[in-house]
């Protein structure tokens, strides 16, 4: 019935009793009822409290969960206390999954009550502690909703957030990058805090890389020109920790999910040193093959790229290359980016294709093809002739919208390409016999008007044609007319023919049905006929002979070629992968990534615990592949359970700790390191000691795996120190 | 973030409709309905305004072109349009397009994984379900649990066994029992799965993208290939997957559960499987040109004043002699034609007048077979004729990868037990074009 749009509050009472029922499946249905309608009856709404709050000592940690979630989903706000007491009783759940419940909870109570703020932030800050990879990326979810920009929180724990990256659930990778990227942009300069000791040309250089990416010259070069200028160890600590962001979210390129890679690729784009950022072309590149709402998406989004880089996708040419299954919106932001990577060396490539495109069935796509065709010819002047060319066939086309489109991006081709352009121009005029379509006409008029210097032996000609179907054009072909006639004039006062024409049209628009054709008339009759007929006397009148002067002037200075840009160039402002970017205006809540600070933030306030956490992710990326491992026992840790966990994870730190002082060793040992045995020594190990194991905790696995998460980082730092065959005995 | 999802068949009435946060009224349905109909009527954009509108009605839109975001005075209205319904989420804030279109084909991925497909009539038969997934997996708008494993831990599958006890249950007024309370710690696999068999297929499905002139050049061609499993293991395995030629893929992308470093260093496929079925990894492999593809289609076409003659040949090419299946070719004609005679030598072709293209099927061609033809002619009904058509080609071709990928070796551990392994692969045809 909700779904029916039918309004069931009235049930409410009634409803809301089967609250307490034993049911689970009909207790989810009166949850799914009371999120829908509590905001309108409130009183009763708060009749369920009281069962929630019992829910939430449950000893299912699904029920508990379940639990707070519709208890901080009610929508109102006299119980936002009650939620309050809910989400700080849950945060301290031994369950993850509770604990992520109320990560998610926190934004709701915000919203419900705006005043609960502190308190919510202190709450979050207690999560940013977890050290379960569930509860993190939620959390962050939760920071980003309450309180975006304080950083200070972050601190300590960006290292640990970096190190995680892989192991977080999809959407809390997207909140973490996202996070992450604002930090990023918040905390890391490159004007350091001795940014007036360096040399002035290297900071200059150095912001403007920062800011538009373009240089060849990276962040990471000028670092170590300033290291070089003053060994500061600063620096160091700072160029590494944004070399580990950069280092931590290259994996996640490889992620299933769009999102994730989008956000990585915004990193890349928007905080790394532009020689990674060639990365992530191929990753998004691969997305194209995806649902075609994801592929419009990365589409524009890898145009607003290409705009600014267009190097990143010369590559992968191929790929943009449109399907004749494509839909509209696909082909024409493919053609964008085609256009946008246009270079001499794949000119020849593309104008092929594009030539191909043409003969499609769709006009529509035609004439955004010729589009095209125009911007390559700007861009590369090279090829502009066999632009030309093709698009002079195309006139023969017997579509109007074809025509259309090509006389009005040839004009354009023309304009820029000056004066060589005689036979280009009569060529089309002879077209004027055929062509019907109006744009296309005016066009034409237009052209031999302003080019009538270079074929004036045509131009009269032409003039007379089109008076003679004057009263038959349309509107828009009747101005050119009028102009063509009024310059023709201009430029040949004391030709016969010409004066009398011009008259002539001048005198068929001054009864013309349109106004605007009328004042154009008047306009042109009152520059042009007193001109004529001056020259006819030869008369001395001093004002009229100051316009006439300047008719010239008036009438054929040269236009400006029109400036083509692209659609999305106006993108680029935007930061890459927003609503805000696609749609070309910023929404409610777009926040457009702050620039980099001027001054450089203190790097120490990221060395709390510095040694424990860098300690760690250290270990996890020698340690290659047993990520998901040290995630467990990670979460394990952080939920409290085992009582060993405390003295296990200062095992762990340990252990990590030899991996991480021998690294480069590690590095060498791991690569003659047999594998299989070392798995089967594991499994081996495993179930000795399972057999031995009667400790009564919550499940066997458990403790099992844990105790090979024990001995794995054990064995680690075994097998750095020797070979592996040593491990038994010391067992 | 996710404010509110509607789901729209295609009539425009409303099948479902979520709130994660406050509620949307349910007219945006209707301006939704408006706006697509608007860009619908409004045909392809006039570049040149002025231009008459004669000519703007020549081609029409499929609601396939309406482009995913549509703008509105106070929402953006996010869709997508998935076998014939439309998932639409209006926004009014800032939010990663990006998140809410993955997250919609998700939501749909998980309901075809519990209610078989996704239509009108398997989303109403199932309404309860509907909705507790869709609280499930949405939380205030941000994802919550998204993982099939972990939810059918929560949720229970609609199967037969799972409605009689419910009926059951109901009646008797005895409290059902919950679903387990321990979670498994990693979120994709559920805890203690016991299979009786141990039992892991592989699924290596390849599919050619290639777009192929008239004379037979190359002009894009590459393999795009998927890595389904089908897991039904006890416990908790770790896997490790070799392959043979792991330096033909170009790119990759993987299911959350592999470890992205032990690729790296090893190029070791290392992973905790799901149960039951997933796609592990996805790839791309750019075919070398000179690589043969396993069809050659060869298009003639003679126009004439009222018509024409065509000419289509299908050459097979090597393909370690695996019979090419299910083979169709469909023809687009120009919007005017009036009729088509064709014969063929091989399979059954048809013609259809309203979307006017032919489609010709074959069901098996071996490479010694004689080659299949299509000829025939076509009448215009005016003399304006239009070149350009784009031959669509589908075909299929099992146990055979035409990127030549092969699994090596298999491993487990952490178990005790010897699984049974099964390798298949098949190599479909993706966006096969070829320009006539």
């Amino acid at each position: 019935m909700i779904s029916k749009g039918r309004d069931v509050s009235e049930f409410f009472p009634d409803v809301v009793k089967n609250v307490v029922s034993q049911n689970i499946e009909i207790r989810k249905l009166v949850y799914i009822y009371l999120l829908r309608y509590a905001e309108q009856e409130p009183d009763l709404a708060l009749l369920s409290i009281n069962t929630f709050q019992k829910d939430l000592g449950d000893k299912n940690q699904i029920i508990r969960a379940m639990a707070l979630r519709v208890m901080s989903g009610i929508r109102v706000p006299v119980i936002s206390p009650i939620v309050l007491l809910g989400i700080k009783k849950c945060v301290a759940d031994m369950s993850p999954y509770v604990r992520k419940t109320a990560a998610h909870a926190i934004p709701k109570c915000y919203s419900l009550d705006p005043t609960q703020e502190d308190s919510l932030i202190e709450i979050i800050s207690g999560l940013l502690k977890d050290r379960s990879a569930i509860t993190i990326g939620s959390t962050i979810m939760a920071f980003n909703e309450v309180c975006p920009t304080r950083f200070d929180l972050i601190h300590s724990y960006y290292r640990k957030l970096c190190n995680m990256l892989t192991d977080l659930d999809e959407w809390g990778q997207i909140a973490v990058l996202d996070l992450l990227l604002r930090y990023g942009r918040n905390q890391f300069t490159d004007p350091n805090p001795n940014g007036i000791k360096v040399p002035k040309a290297v900071t200059s250089s150095n912001t403007k890389n920062e800011s538009f990416y373009s240089d060849s010259s990276d962040e990471e070069s000028t670092e170590e020109v300033e290291e070089q200028s003053e060994d500061e160890v600063e620096d160091v600590e700072l160029d590494e920790d944004h070399s580990l962001l950069i280092k931590s979210c290259l994996p996640l390129l490889q992620s299933r999910n769009s999102g994730v890679v989008m956000a990585v690729a915004r990193i890349y784009f928007h905080l790394a040193p532009s020689e990674e950022a060639s990365q992530l072309a191929k990753p998004l590149v691969r997305l194209l093959r995806s649902h075609r709402e994801l592929q419009y998406v990365i589409l524009t989004n890898i145009a607003t790229m290409a705009c600014s880089r267009p190097y990143l996708f010369h590559g992968y040419l191929s790929q943009f290359y449109v399907r004749s299954t494509d839909s509209v919106f696909i082909r024409n932001t493919k053609l964008d980016i085609l256009t946008a990577i246009v270079t001499e060396q794949n000119i020849n490539s593309i104008l092929g294709e594009l030539q191909q495109y043409v003969k499609s069935p769709n006009k529509d796509f035609v004439a955004s093809t010729i589009q095209a065709i125009g911007k390559c010819a700007m861009t590369v002047p090279e090829t502009a002739d066999r632009c030309m060319k093709g698009l002079m066939k195309l006139l023969k086309s017997t579509n109007d919208l074809v025509v259309a489109e090509s006389v009005s991006v040839i004009k354009r081709l023309l304009q820029i390409r000056g004066n060589e352009n005689t036979q280009s121009i009569i060529r089309l005029a002879k077209l004027l016999d055929k062509t019907t379509v109006p744009v296309a006409r005016a066009n034409i008029f237009w052209l031999v008007g302003q080019y009538t210097e270079n074929i004036s032996a045509a131009a009269p000609d032409i003039l007379r044609k089109g008076v003679k179907g004057f009263t038959d054009e349309h509107d828009v072909v009747k101005y050119q007319i009028l102009t063509l006639s009024a310059k023709l004039t201009c430029l040949n006062p004391s030709h016969e023919t010409i004066s009398l024409l011009n008259q002539y049209v001048l005198n068929l628009a001054r009864y013309d049905q349109n106004y605007d054709i009328r004042d154009r008339a008047r306009l042109l009759r009152s520059l042009t006929l007193p001109y004529s007929a001056q020259a006819e006397k030869s008369g001395s009148n001093d004002d009229s002979h100051v316009l006439s002067s300047h008719l010239k002037q008036i009438l054929l200075s040269d236009k400006e070629p029109p400036v083509l840009e692209s659609d999305m160039q106006d993108r680029t402002e935007y930061t890459l992968g927003s609503l805000s970017m696609m749609v070309k205006h910023s929404l409610p809540g777009y926040e457009p990534i702050p620039d980099y600070p001027q001054e450089q933030p203190d790097p120490s306030v990221r060395d709390v615990e510095e040694d424990f956490w860098n300690s760690v992710g250290q270990a996890r990326i020698v340690e290659q592949g047993f990520g998901s491992d040290s995630f467990e026992s990670r979460y394990r840790d952080g939920s409290g359970r085992s009582p060993a966990s405390t003295a296990f994870s200062s095992v762990e730190a340990r252990g990590y700790n030899v991996v991480h002082s021998q690294t480069p060793k590690a590095k060498k040992n791991g690569e003659d390191y047999d594998l299989e045995a070392f798995y089967n020594d594991t499994s081996e190990e495993e179930e000795a000691l399972s057999s031995e194991d009667s400790e009564a905790t919550t499940s066997e696995e458990d403790s099992e795996e844990e105790d090979e998460d024990e001995e794995e980082s054990e064995e680690e730092s075994d097998d750095l120190d020797a070979a592996a065959e040593k491990r038994p005995l010391r067992r | 973030m996710i404010n509110s999802l509607f789901v729209v068949n295609g009539q425009g009435k409303i099948i479902i409709e979520k709130h994660w946060r406050s509620i949307i009224s349910r007219q945006i349905v209707d301006v939704f309905s408006d706006e697509s109909a608007k860009f619908l009527a409004s045909g392809p954009i006039n570049h040149t305004a002025s231009n008459s509108d004669k000519n703007a009605k020549e081609v029409s839109f499929t609601k396939e072109d309406v482009p995913p975001i549509l703008e509105t005075s106070k929402y953006l209205l996010l869709h997508v349009l998935r076998d014939g319904l439309v998932w639409l989420c209006p926004v009014d804030k800032e939010v990663d397009p990006l998140l809410v279109f993955e997250m919609i084909h998700r939501i749909i991925d998980i309901l075809v994984d519990y209610l078989g497909d996704v239509s009108e009539v398997s989303i109403r038969d199932n309404f309860v379900i509907v909705y507790q997934l869709l609280e499930e997996m949405m939380d205030y708008g941000y994802p919550l649990t998204t993982e099939p494993n972990a939810l059918k831990q929560i949720i229970l599958p609609p199967t037969i066994m799972n409605k009689v006890m419910n009926t059951v249950v109901a009646a008797s007024g005895v409290g059902q029992k919950l679903p387990q309370s321990t979670m498994s710690s990693i979120p994709w696999r559920k805890a203690g799965v016991k299979y009786a068999q141990n039992e892991i297929y592989f699924d290596i499905i390849e599919e050619i993208d290639a777009t192929i002139e008239a004379n037979g050049a190359i002009v894009s061609c590459e393999a795009h290939g998927t890595v389904n499993v089908n897991c039904r293991l006890s416990g908790m395995p770790d896997l490790a997957l070799n392959f043979i030629n792991h330096r033909i893929l170009d790119d990759v992308s993987f299911h959350p559960c592999v470890r992205y470093q032990k690729w790296e260093s090893d190029k070791v496929l290392s992973f905790v499987p799901p149960d039951g079925h997933f796609s592990l990894m996805s790839y791309r492999v750019n075919l070398p040109p000179q690589q043969l593809l396993p069809l050659h289609v060869k298009p003639q076409f003679y126009n004439t004043a009222t018509g024409g003659k065509f000419d289509i040949s299908i050459n097979p090419r090597s393909t370690d002699g695996k019979p090419i299946e299910k083979v169709v070719v469909t023809i687009p004609m120009s919007k005017n034609t009036t009729t088509v005679n064709a014969t063929c030598n091989v399979g059954q072709y048809m013609y259809d007048p309203v979307t006017k293209s032919i489609k010709w099927e074959i069901s098996k061609i071996q490479v010694r077979d004689r080659t299949p033809m299509l000829s025939g002619t076509y009448s215009n009904g005016s003399a304006t004729h239009e070149t350009g058509t784009t031959i669509m080609l589908q075909f299929q071709i099992s146990m055979y990868a035409v990127s030549g990928l092969k699994v090596d070796t298999l491993r487990l551990f952490r178990e005790g037990y010897k699984p049974y392994k099964g390798v298949r692969s098949v190599t479909k045809a993706g966006k096969f074009q070829i320009r006539a």
